[in-house]
C-alpha cells in the first residue's frame, strides 16, 4: 500500500506545479464540483448562493462540467491532491473513489445529522467496508413516461397506465400502429437505454449478475437468461423495434412512442416540450419481483482536510441535504422521506409517482472494474436483443471474461508466482 | 560560426522546450509506465512487471478487434478522402475566380465545427427510426440501420468523416494546383495535348509531393481516429467500431489501468511509425 502511495505521490508532485495552499484569514473557500449542466445546475447554483449569503465565513465556489469530462478531471485532480473539498459522485462510482483514497468516510462529521431520515436502502448503498462515503442527495429512479394522447387514441385509459406484464403487453400491442408505406411508424415501447432497462427486467425476474460478495460473476444464472429472453422476445415478435443505442428518446419526444422507461432526470427535457401530453408512473412489474434501476447523486468530502475546512464543507453538505426539496424542482427526487412528505414535493406529480418505487430500487453492483463489467454486459445485451446470439451464449461469454477480470484483480503484480503467495 | 549555431537553437527554443515538456517527456514517461502494472483502483501496490503488459496486449482479443476496426477505418477513409479532395480541388480550379471563394468556403465550412457538434448532428441524421436520412429514404421503401448494424456502422462513420474533413486536403490541393505555372499548360496545349493528357502528364506529377505528404498525414491521423467514433457509436454496435485509441482511452480513463494502456499506446505508435517510415521512403525514392 505504501509503495502505491509513493508512486501516486510522485506523479502528483510532478503534475502539481503551482499547487499552493492559501490559508489566509478571509472566508474559507470550499470548491464544489459536479456534472449538473442541465436545469438541475441552475437549481444547484441558487442553493449555493443562498448558502453563501447565510454563511459569510464560507465561500462556496461551484464548478460544473459535463459528466464525461467531470470523471476524468476529478480523478486527475484527486491524483494530484487537488480534488475539490466537496464533490458529487454517483453511488455506482463511490467504491472507486473511496478505494483511490480521494473521498473521506463521513462517520466523523455526521454529528446529529438525522441519518434515519434517509431512505434506508439508499443510505446503505453508500456503505463501503462498513463506512459511509457519500451523503445521498437524491434517488434518480427509472420510471415510465407515457404519452397520454397516444393512449387515448389506442383506446387505453390515460389515467391507468399498465402495472403488470399483461397490461404492459396489451398496451404495447394496442399502441403499435403501421405507418404509411407499410413500415411500422408508431411503437408502444422502445428500449431507450438498453443497459438500465434490461437491468430493471433482470432484477424483476429475480436475477443478479454477481454472487453476494462479488467474488464470482453469475450472469448465466437461469433467471438472468429468462429476463433477457423476455426482452428479446418483444423484438423477435415484432412488438418493439430493435434497439438504437441512444436516440429512441427522440422518438418519444416526437410523439411516436407510447411508453419508455427512463430516469427522472429526463423530466426537464419533456417539460420543455409544450405539445407533448405525457404522464409518469412506476415501471410495470413484468415478473415476480418489484425492482427498478436507480442511481443517486452523493455529496462527498475530500479526504485529509484540516478540521475548520472540513467543518465548513460539512455545513455546506448538510445545508444542501436539508434543502433538497428545492433540488426536486430541478427534476430530482430527494432521498429524505420527511421532505417528500411536504406539500411542495407532493404537487410534483411525476417525481411523486417515481418516488413510490424507492423501497425497491436496484443500484448497479459496486465494483472497482464497473466499467469493464458494463462493457461486457452491454456487449452481451446488444447481441441478445439483436438476435445475434442466444441469451445463454452471450451471457456465458460475458461471465467468462468477467471472472477472468476478477482473477486479475485478485493477483498482486509484485508477486508473479502468485499461486504460492496464498 | 559558433555564434550562428547558438542563435539557431535560440530561435528553435520556444518550440523545442514545449515539445520536450509536453511531447517527448510524456512519451518517455508512458514508455516507462508500460513496464509497470499500475491499476489506480487496485488494492495491490504498483509494481514493475517487465514485458507483462505487452504480452497481455498481444493475447488480448479486444486489441485485435480494435486494430481491425482502426485498419478498416484507415482503408475506407484515406483513399476516398484523397481522391474526393483532389476531384473537388480540380473542379474548383476550373471555376471562375469570382465564384471560387464561395464554393471553397462552402466545402471547408464543416471543418470549422467541433467533433461534438458534428457527432450530435449526425447521430440524429443516422437514427434508424427517427433520423433524417431514413426519413428521406422512406418513400423508396428503404430503412437502413445506419449505426445499429455491424455492416453499416463503420462506413457510416467514414461518410460523416468525409463530410467533415474533406475541406482540409481540398484546400491544400487547390493551393498546389494554383502553383502549377500556367506556362506548362500553355506549352502543352501548343503541342496539341488533350486535357486528360495535360492532367496526367503535367499536373499530377507536379502534385505528387503534396499528394504523398497529405497521404502520410491522413494515414497517421486516421490511425488515431477517436472523436467521431466516440461521439457517434461509443464503439458499438458490439464493439465493432471501437478503435485502438478508444480502447486505450477506455483502458486508461475508465478502467484506470495506466500501465496496460501505455503498452497498447506504444504498440499503436509502433504501427504508425512503421507506416510513416515506409511512406517517407517512398517519397524519397520518387524524387
Amino acid at each position: 500500500m505504501l509503495k502505491r502511495r509513493h508512486f501516486l505521490g510522485a506523479l502528483g508532485a510532478a503534475s502539481l506545479g503551482a499547487g499552493c495552499s492559501l490559508r489566509s484569514q478571509g472566508p474559507i473557500t470550499i470548491r464544489f464540483w459536479n456534472g449538473f449542466t442541465g436545469p438541475d445546475g441552475r437549481t444547484m447554483l441558487r442553493l449555493v448562493r443562498r448558502f453563501n449569503e447565510a454563511n459569510p465565513d464560507v465561500s462556496v465556489l461551484m464548478q460544473r462540467m459535463d459528466w464525461g469530462t467531470y470523471w476524468n478531471k476529478l480523478f486527475v485532480a484527486g491524483l494530484g491532491g487537488r480534488a475539490p473539498e466537496v464533490f458529487v459522485l454517483h453511488t455506482r462510482t463511490l467504491l472507486r473513489f473511496a478505494r483511490a483514497g480521494f473521498a473521506a468516510p463521513l462517520e466523523s462529521v455526521l454529528g446529529d445529522f438525522p441519518t434515519d431520515d434517509i431512505d434506508e436502502n439508499v443510505w446503505a448503498a453508500t456503505k463501503i467496508d462498513g463506512k459511509h462515503y457519500g451523503l445521498p442527495l437524491d434517488v434518480h429512479a427509472m420510471g415510465m413516461y407515457y404519452n397520454k394522447k397516444l393512449f387515448r387514441e389506442a383506446g387505453l385509459d390515460p389515467e391507468k397506465p399498465p402495472t403488470n406484464r399483461d397490461e404492459f403487453l396489451n398496451a404495447i400491442q394496442k399502441l403499435k400502429k403501421p405507418g404509411k408505406n407499410g413500415e411500422p411508424d408508431q411503437w408502444g415501447y422502445v428500449f431507450t437505454n438498453a443497459e438500465t432497462c434490461t437491468y430493471t427486467f433482470l432484477n424483476q425476474f429475480g436475477g443478479a449478475p454477481f454472487n453476494t460478495d462479488f467474488s464470482k460473476c453469475t450472469l448465466t444464472n437461469k433467471r438472468n437468461i429468462e429476463a433477457l429472453e423476455f426482452c428479446r422476445k418483444l423484438i423477435s415478435d415484432n412488438l418493439i423495434p430493435s434497439p438504437e443505442n441512444f436516440d429512441s428518446w427522440i422518438g418519444f419526444r416526437q410523439g411516436r412512442v407510447g411508453m419508455v422507461f427512463e430516469g427522472i432526470y429526463m423530466l426537464a427535457d419533456l417539460e420543455k416540450q409544450k405539445d407533448l401530453e405525457f404522464g409518469g408512473a412506476p415501471v410495470p412489474q413484468v415478473s415476480a419481483e418489484k425492482a427498478v434501476w436507480a442511481d443517486s447523486h452523493n455529496l462527498c468530502l475530500k479526504s485529509g482536510l484540516e478540521p475548520r475546512v472540513q467543518e465548513a464543507a460539512w455545513r455546506f453538505m448538510r445545508f444542501l441535504s436539508d434543502n433538497s426539496v428545492e433540488w426536486a424542482a430541478g427534476g430530482q427526487i430527494p432521498t429524505r422521506p420527511s421532505l417528500r412528505a411536504t406539500p411542495e414535493f407532493k404537487k410534483l406529480t411525476v417525481p411523486s409517482a417515481f418516488a413510490t418505487q424507492i423501497p425497491f430500487v436496484k443500484y448497479q453492483p459496486q465494483l472497482p472494474f464497473i466499467f469493464e463489467y458494463l462493457t461486457e454486459y452491454n456487449l452481451a445485451v446488444e447481441k441478445i436483443l439483436r438476435g445475434r446470439a442466444s441469451a445463454s451464449d452471450a451471457l456465458g461469454a460475458a461471465e467468462k471474461r468477467i471472472n477472468e477480470i476478477i482473477l486479475r484483480e485478485s493477483v498482486s503484480p509484485s508477486a508473479p508466482n502468485n499461486g504460492e503467495t496464498k | 560560426m559558433r555564434r550562428n549555431h547558438w542563435s539557431g537553437w535560440l530561435f528553435a527554443a520556444p518550440h523545442l522546450i514545449l515539445f520536450l515538456v509536453f511531447v517527448v517527456g510524456p512519451l518517455l514517461f508512458g514508455l516507462g509506465l508500460s513496464f509497470f502494472r499500475w491499476d489506480l483502483l487496485s488494492t495491490h501496490p504498483a509494481g514493475f512487471v517487465g514485458t507483462e503488459n505487452y504480452r497481455e496486449a498481444l493475447g488480448d482479443e479486444y486489441v485485435y478487434k480494435a486494430l481491425g476496426a482502426t485498419v478498416k477505418f484507415v482503408v475506407l477513409a484515406v483513399p476516398t478522402t484523397l481522391l474526393l479532395a483532389l476531384l473537388l480541388a480540380v473542379g474548383l480550379n476550373g471555376v471562375i475566380e469570382k465564384r471560387r471563394g464561395f464554393w471553397r468556403s462552402l466545402i471547408y465550412l464543416p471543418h470549422l465545427l467541433t467533433v461534438s457538434v458534428v457527432g450530435l448532428l449526425w447521430r440524429w441524421f443516422y437514427n434508424t427510426e427517427f433520423g433524417l436520412f431514413n426519413a428521406y429514404l422512406a418513400p423508396f421503401g428503404l430503412k437502413i440501420p445506419w449505426l445499429s448494424d455491424v455492416a453499416y456502422a463503420m462506413p457510416a462513420i467514414v461518410l460523416m468523416t468525409l463530410w467533415w474533413t474533406l475541406g482540409g486536403p481540398m484546400l491544400i490541393f487547390l493551393a498546389a494546383l494554383q502553383n502549377v505555372p500556367a506556362a506548362y499548360h500553355e506549352a502543352a496545349s501548343l503541342d496539341g495535348a488533350s486535357a486528360p493528357q495535360t492532367f496526367f502528364r503535367i499536373t499530377l506529377p507536379l502534385l505528387r509531393p503534396v499528394l504523398l505528404f497529405s497521404m502520410v498525414m491522413n494515414i497517421v491521423g486516421a490511425f488515431q481516429v477517436f472523436g467521431q467514433v466516440y461521439m457517434i457509436t461509443r464503439g458499438g454496435p458490439e464493439l465493432s467500431t471501437r478503435t485502438l485509441v478508444q480502447y486505450i482511452y477506455d483502458t486508461a480513463f475508465n478502467n484506470y489501468r495506466m500501465g496496460y494502456a501505455s503498452a497498447i499506446s506504444w504498440l499503436l505508435f509502433l504501427v504508425i511509425a512503421i507506416f510513416s517510415a515506409f511512406q517517407f521512403r517512398l517519397m524519397k525514392e520518387r524524387k
